[in-house]
């Protein structure tokens, strides 16, 4: 009996031991399911595009509130929207509240994108000592930075003064020194410099490893933009001569199917956001929330497609403005009538008879009724319901987002030649590309305010074109209109109220 | 038989007592109220006299009494003193009931017990009988307002466990990526000696005792899980040479929604649309007019008028069914048991909770040395409902902002399928605000069967002084979740087209194994205990989820199956798991002085896996001081016991999130060119931490006064959380979690019982407790600031103030006229500045330009509240008369706030319904309020703005608990029946509070709609043969 006891108690014991102390390994175990970026494998180089993509897909996840805050300034558009989001209303009317949430949110979605951007960056360095073709790491890494450049560029439109950041950690920038928009624009036409020579001189559906993604145009465009916004006029020449010069891009034929799946990755696009419902009923979606455009009440011609919210409303200003030049390709577009909008421009006795095709019902047969919010749809961000894949519901899902195209090349090296540049085509040249494709009669010596009125017919409703180049030309009188007043204080939006707390750098709102 | 004997017995002897003159002889037996059974060796006296007998072994007395001697005193260590007045009769059978308030009693501390009086710390212990009282699920619910310092934020919704808060909050709470708290401010739940998250898997009759280790130095020995207070749970257990009771427990209620919000009608939703300045929500009410016509008491309000909390609200049922046989021979003690609770929810729907449990406990005294044991809780639980994990269900929101203007079912809709409900969309309203079809067509089951199981071994080395036991524990989980959209239209923008399922598998399997070693000696006076032990955790959990979609049969649920799906989304399917290892070393000393000193040490160095940094080191030691033991203190009858306590202790707190301490990656998919292609990302921020440690305080006292019918124990603590793990928020509005601070919990806590007779029939008692709590941040290591909680609806945690204070503007009143405006420079200025010069119009707030510089700007922003309330308190009545008895517990609180974040969603869409106060008392001309703005200005940014319209008073009184009872006991017909106790039971009754919303209870304090509490009303059952 007592050996036994012994024998339990020892064994016990030992068996508590031993447990105890051949656990302490355990300790130092990392969590499961983790990938650490310090683990990188940098040496396998057929990882290294993968940073890329990473920034891609941040990129194309845009948020729905990005596009409207930077968009809807301009005499082109108004908020629609009825009732609803007064404060992006009170936006498109000058009146800017720090604390609205869009904002805020607007600001953080494009500096998580810059941020991941410049981490690509960062990423696919590392792996570039090792690649077997340093070339590609160098073509990545200037994707990347075109990708960064353009979101920077849409931040310091919208704001003004802003942080750039030289790295991705986010933690320094609360102690970093504010850029002004001039130096913002420099240092993107600077970074363009750096990243075009190491991209491929092709149109971006001609790539083959990210098909529809960063050429060395895409760079040039972007740095074209930035030169417009210096309002360096040579240097806007210099880049868009060289994308007309390569003849990578051509005008789409079908200017109305340019904005549907038609138009995915057209000949015409020089960046563009993608998605796809890759041909399913369901399962895998990437997708915009178009939603936002869509109208709230109608017949589709496809039952069961679903509609929107009803924001983003081309200006009766717009819309007169079409009519007078007697458009029709662009105008039907553009514009999606109700009867209710309809009405509304015959009040105009100027405006009483319309053309005969003006109707609530859109080319593709889908009928927009009557709806309270708005008088009108944004054509450009309206999918026709027989364009969805059978099966998928979504407003305009499957279609793309494009940024950039090449008619506003041609606008913006027409206008550059007009304000003092030099080379390429001529400005008529490169109006009257645009206006044939839109099944106008071709002009001859144009001038700066005809180049201004096709850039609004042409790109009215895309990203804000109208309202940066009148706010840059100081055409604040175009900017009031419908009871609007514009003046030079409203050009920026505040910081909002969330940044100006965590970045005390930027000195606040005046 | 023996009961025979007796019966022929009593005769006789009753028969020679009547003979001998007017003595005579008075029998009967003494039992224990607890399991009925005979109680030995209980003092039996004749009061005023020394004359007295003892029970023999059967607990059978018998005393022969003088004529004038009429009352019988019964006493028995550990139980309440009964008198019996016996001048009319010769038999008195006695039940005596233990003596709760007694000081022997001994406590469980973790790894040991110890008795009550000598505890240096501040430990709370609740019994059965007060936990079965409240009806509820979850047996932390029943603690709501009887223990000082705890706070228990309940919740409505069936299956769901109450927010548990010993303390306050020292550790910033955060959610997951869905919005889920991740309950990083629960206590530590030791059942058996299990760690346990909750305990929602154990029904609240199985447990014998719940006790609150409240300060560091008690929760001390649980060292890095113990931050946040530790909850001990003892499951019930039998006794050596007990015989088997069996015990049937139950209840059956009925839940009824309280306090329902009342929302603003038809006619007061009309006016406010109509005065809200927007054409199109003055449009949809011509539609709703147009379509479901207008209203014959005002022509110009439609007719409809849908309340929809009542469409959507039921009254629904509860009940509780629990069996068990509890007893023990010469070596062994059983317990074994099984319950079944199902609750419906009050949301008319499938949202019910069912739960059948499954448990077995046995101890066996092998030898003289050796014991072993073996406990088993088996739970299998099933949750429905639209929201099976959170607590906030959509329709609830939904209901919330539903137009009154609209019914329920619109025969006019042809085109919705399968059922014609009204979509909002149909009379202009962006989406169709239909609560229903989120309640018929997401049917969700969360299914979870729990185990908890443990064993030991425990070896007596040396007799009575020295053993050691080694404990292995289980607790494990297994869950599925199955989530399936069912395909519905309502219009085009309410339609789900394609059905959809989610799986989610996961498994938790937690093991522990102690070993512990536990030395008690006594040289004179001094008595020393001495524990030492190791304890090795491994915690894992993994998990696999995916999700199909369009399923080829929906309307089958035997088809709600990933492979019935067409498609399997890629993109969703998830596999996650971790593995979390812990080593611990701990020891105590308790030295005990002839019970007038004492001293208590303990130490527990933690290794873990989680962190960066492996090991933490927590000591603590607690003094106590029995002054009534003291020679002078002998003279001062009234006052039978006090302590004095002083206790510090250091604690870790391990729910904090394990980190990476590096950048993670994470594998994004995109589109390119129609191909889903997966790249690579590195998170922009992450989480670094050291221990996060907390050090208290603890000083109080226990009083015993007036013949033990006055306790008293008082505690002040000092609670820092250092380094405490606080999300620091980048540009991005992403968040890292860093140890960043210190906060403060600082509080009162008084607990003070009276119990008296005031005839033999006749006993009552008063319970009253409250605590005071101070939350603050002492440092936030640099910074002077840390924002959270939304953007919009900013919460500050400033060095000095609240955690995550509400923070933003005051108003003061609401312009009421253009004069008004035009004598307040601030809106001057606005109104110059602004090109239509209407920036602020007549029913718009009027802020406090705090720095008075003219404008309201970012630095007018001022503290607004912090959602902890500063003070809570409870009150315990009862009383019991002959078989009656009676309880009532109220409670409540104060000096919380709560962020109205319902009104606040109009930032987001202004066309939902509102609140009726807000719709009544908006402003609408001069003198009709200087509360709320108007119906045009809800919809301005300017009135929009963070500020203390939106925050709320919390404050709120409740009748908690109201149970009466009859007790059944004796003889009928000359056979002895069950003992039986019918209870009726009002939980909740009443709620008294002024904010504007279902409830005051809100875990966070931001409320966007939680699961209103119901009152329940039940009618209880309790039978013991």
């Amino acid at each position: 009996m007592k050996s036994m006891k012994n024998f339990i108690m020892i064994s016990v014991f030992c068996a508590a031991l031993f447990g105890a102390t051949s656990c302490h390994d355990l300790l130092d175990e990392d969590p499961e399911n983790n990938n650490y970026t310090g683990q990188t494998d940098y040496t396998n180089t057929s990882n290294m595009i993968r940073p890329l993509i990473g920034a891609y897909a941040e990129f194309q996840d845009r948020g729905w509130e990005d596009f409207p805050v930077i968009a809807v300034r301009g005499d082109d558009v108004n908020a629609g929207g009825l009732g609803d989001q007064q404060d992006f209303a009170e936006e498109d009317k000058f009146n800017y509240n720090k604390d609205y949430w869009m904002f805020n949110s607007v600001w953080q979605n494009l500096y998580r994108d810059i941020l991941y951007a410049t981490q690509a960056i960062e990423e696919v360095t590392k792996y570039r000592e090792f690649a077997d073709n340093q070339a590609v790491a160098d073509q990545y890494i200037a994707e990347a930075k075109v990708i960064r450049a353009y979101l920077l560029f849409n931040l310091s439109r919208v704001w003004g003064t802003v942080l750039i950041p030289e790295t991705s950690d986010p933690t320094v920038l609360p102690g970093a020194e504010p850029s002004t928009k001039e130096e913002v624009m420099q240092y993107i036409s600077d970074q363009m410099d750096e990243a075009a020579p190491a991209l491929p001189a092709i149109h971006p559906n001609q790539r083959t490893d990210i098909r529809g993604g960063v050429t060395r145009f895409t760079a040039l465009a972007v740095q074209a933009l930035a030169n417009l916004e210096l309002k360096d006029y040579q240097g806007v020449a210099d880049a868009t001569s060289q994308i007309i010069s390569s003849n990578a891009f051509t005008l789409e034929p079908d200017y109305y199917n340019l904005f549907k799946v038609p138009g995915k990755l057209s000949n015409e696009n020089i960046l563009e956001l993608q998605y796809s419902d890759f041909g399913t009923a369901s399962g895998n979606l990437e997708a915009y929330l178009f939603a936002f455009f869509g109208p709230e009440s109608w017949e589709p011609k496809v039952s069961g497609a679903g509609g929107g919210w009803g924001f983003y409303e081309p200006s009766l200003k717009y819309i007169k403005f079409m009519l007078d030049r007697g458009e029709t390709t662009r105008l039907e577009t553009s514009v999606i009538f109700t009867n209710r909008g309809i009405d509304e421009i015959k009040k105009d006795p100027n405006y009483a008879v319309l053309p005969a095709w003006v109707s609530n019902t859109t080319p593709s047969g889908d009928v927009f009724n009557n709806y309270n919010r708005a008088m009108f749809a944004s054509g450009k961000h309206y999918l026709p319901s027989d364009q969805l894949t059978p099966g998928r519901t979504d407003y305009g899902t499957n279609k793309n987002f494009i940024c950039i195209r090449y008619a506003e090349i041609l606008l913006m090296h027409a206008e550059a030649l007009l304000q003092g540049g030099s080379g390429g085509i001529s400005a008529d040249a490169a109006v009257n590309a645009v206006r044939t494709r839109a099944g106008l009669s071709t002009l001859s010596g144009v001038t700066l305010d005809q180049v201004m009125d096709e850039k609004y017919a042409e790109l009215a409703m895309e990203w804000g074109t109208r309202y940066y180049d009148m706010v840059r030309l100081g055409r604040y009188d175009e900017l009031s209109y419908d009871g609007r007043t514009f003046t030079e204080n409203k050009i920026f939006l505040p910081y909002p109220q969330a940044q100006v707390d965590l970045l005390p750098s930027l000195g606040g709102n005046p | 038989m023996k009961r025979l004997l007796l019966m022929a017995f009593v005769p006789i002897l009753l028969s020679v007592t009547a003979w001998g003159q007017d003595e005579k002889i008075v029998s009967g037996k003494v039992t224990s109220a607890d399991d009925g059974m005979g109680l030995p060796g209980v003092n039996v006296v004749v009061q005023g006299t020394t004359k007295g007998s003892t029970t023999d072994t059967e607990g059978n007395y018998s005393i022969q009494l003088a004529p004038a001697e009429n009352t019988l005193v019964f006493t028995f260590v550990g139980y309440k003193t009964v008198t019996v007045d016996v001048s009319t009769r010769t038999t008195a059978d006695v039940v005596l009931e233990a003596d709760v308030t007694s000081l022997e009693e001994v406590v469980v501390v973790g790894y040991g017990t110890q008795r009550e009086k000598d505890l240096t710390s501040a430990i709370s212990t609740i019994k059965t009988e007060d936990i079965v009282k409240t009806p509820t699920g979850q047996a932390m619910q029943a603690l709501q307002g009887r223990v000082p310092g705890l706070q228990i934020v309940s919740s409505g919704q069936p299956g769901v466990s109450p927010t548990v808060r010993v303390r306050g909050v020292g550790s910033l709470p955060r959610k997951d990526a869905d919005g889920n708290p991740l309950n990083t401010e629960a206590p530590l739940y030791v059942v058996d000696g299990m760690f346990f998250d909750n305990i929602d898997f154990l029904n609240p009759a199985d447990i014998a005792t719940i006790s609150i280790l409240k300060d560091a130095s008690a929760a001390a020995i649980y060292g890095v899980r113990a931050a946040n207070g530790v909850v001990l749970i003892e499951t019930k257990t039998g006794k050596i040479n007990q015989k088997a009771q069996i015990t049937y427990d139950g209840y059956y209620g009925v839940q009824v929604a309280q306090n329902v919000v009342k929302m603003a009608n038809s006619e007061q939703f009309t006016n406010m649309a109509l005065e809200s300045g927007s054409p199109s929500d003055a449009a949809a009410i011509a539609n709703a007019m147009q379509r479901y016509g207008r209203s014959r008491v005002n022509p110009n309000v439609p007719d409809v008028n849908t309340d929809w909390y009542d469409e959507i609200l039921r009254n629904a049922p509860i009940q509780n069914h629990s069996l068990g046989v509890t007893g023990g021979g010469e070596s062994t003690t059983y317990s074994i048991g099984a319950s079944y609770f199902a609750q419906d929810g009050i949301l008319d729907t499938e949202n019910d909770f069912e739960r059948f449990t499954l448990r077995s406990r046995i101890d066996y005294q092998a030898n003289n040395w050796l014991k072993v044991g073996g406990n088993v809780n088996i739970s299998n639980a099933t949750k429905y409902g639209q929201d099976v994990v959170a607590q906030n269900g959509e329709a609830w929101k939904i209901a919330y902002f539903a137009p009154p203007v609209m019914p329920v079912i619109d025969e006019a809709n042809d085109d919705a399928w399968p059922t014609k409900y009204a979509s909002a969309q149909d009379i202009g309203y962006r989406d169709g605000k239909n609560p229903f079809p989120v309640m018929d067509f997401n049917r969700n089951k969360l299914r979870q069967k729990k185990l908890l199981a443990n064993f030991y071994v425990k070896v007596d080395l040396i007799p009575d002084k020295l053993s050691f036991q080694t404990t292995y524990n289980l607790g494990s989980t297994f869950q599925d979740e199955r989530n399936v959209d069912l395909p519905y239209f309502l219009s085009s923008n309410a339609q789900t087209a394609n059905s959809a399922i989610v799986k989610k598998s996961e498994t938790f399997f937690n093991q522990i194994w102690d070993n512990v070693l536990t030395f008690d000696q006594a040289f004179g006076n001094h008595f020393f205990t001495v524990m030492a032990g190791t304890s090795f955790r491994d915690e894992a959990w993994d998990m696999l989820e995916a999700r199909g979609e369009d399923l080829f049969t929906p309307g089958q649920e035997k088809s709600w199956y990933i492979d019935q799906a067409n498609e399997i989304k890629a993109d969703d399917v998830g596999d996650d798991a971790y593995r979390n290892y812990g080593i611990s070393y701990f020891g105590r000393i308790s030295y005990n002085y002839s019970d007038r000193y004492l001293l208590y040490a303990t130490m527990r160095a933690d290794g873990t896996s989680k962190y960066q940094e492996k090991w933490g080191y927590f000591p603590s030691v607690g003094v106590g001081w029995v002054i009534s033991e003291e020679n002078f203190m002998s003279d001062i009858g009234t006052i039978n016991f006090l302590k004095l306590r002083g206790s510090w202790g250091r604690l870790g707190n391990d729910k904090i999130e394990a980190t990476s301490g590096a950048n993670v990656l994470t594998l994004p998919t995109t589109a390119i060119d129609e191909t889903l292609v997966t790249g690579s990302l590195s998170e922009l921020t992450f989480g670094y931490l050291r221990w996060e440690l907390t050090e208290e305080w603890n000083v109080g006292l226990t009083a015993r006064v007036f013949n033990d019918r006055l306790s008293l124990d008082a505690d002040y603590f000092v609670r820092d959380s250092k380094d405490a793990a606080i999300p620091v928020r980048i540009l991005t509005g992403d968040t890292g979690i860093r140890s960043q601070g210190i906060i403060r919990n600082s509080g009162v806590e008084v607990a003070l019982n009276w119990n008296d007779n005031l005839s033999n029939d006749l006993t009552y008692t008063i319970g009253v407790n409250f605590a005071t709590l101070k939350n603050e941040a002492r440092d936030l290591y640099g910074l002077s600031y840390i924002d959270g909680g939304q953007a919009e609806f900013l919460q500050r945690t400033r060095v000095g103030d609240p955690l995550l204070a509400f923070y933003g503007y005051e108003t003061v009143g609401v312009y009421q006229n253009t004069a008004q405006i035009e004598a307040d420079p601030v809106a001057t200025a606005l109104n110059a500045a602004d090109p239509e010069g209407d920036a602020i119009v007549p029913g718009d707030f009027i802020f406090n330009d705090v720095d008075g510089d003219g404008a309201i700007t970012g630095d007018d922003r001022v503290i607004l509240g912090s959602y902890l309330p500063s003070f809570t308190y409870g009150v315990n009545l009862g009383a019991s008369f002959k078989n009656f008895d009676l309880s009532v517990n109220m409670m409540g609180q104060s000096g919380n706030k709560i962020l109205n974040r319902k009104r606040g969603e109009i930032i987001w869409t202004p066309d939902g319904n509102m609140d009726a106060d807000l719709a009544k008392n908006r402003w609408h001309g001069e003198g009709t309020s200087n509360k709320y703005p108007s119906s045009a200005g809800l919809r301005k940014g300017w009135n929009q703005r963070m500020s203390n319209y939106f925050v709320e008073d919390g404050d709120f009184f409740r009748i908690q608990n109201v149970t009466l009872a009859y007790n059944l006991q004796g003889e009928r017909l000359g056979e002895k029946i069950p003992d039986a106790r019918i209870s009726f039971t009002a939980e909740r009754p009443l709620t008294v509070f002024s904010y504007n919303g279902f409830n005051p209870e809100v875990p966070d304090g931001v409320d966007t709609q939680t699961y209103p509490i119901p009152a329940i009303y039940t009618v209880g059952l309790s039978v013991k043969f």
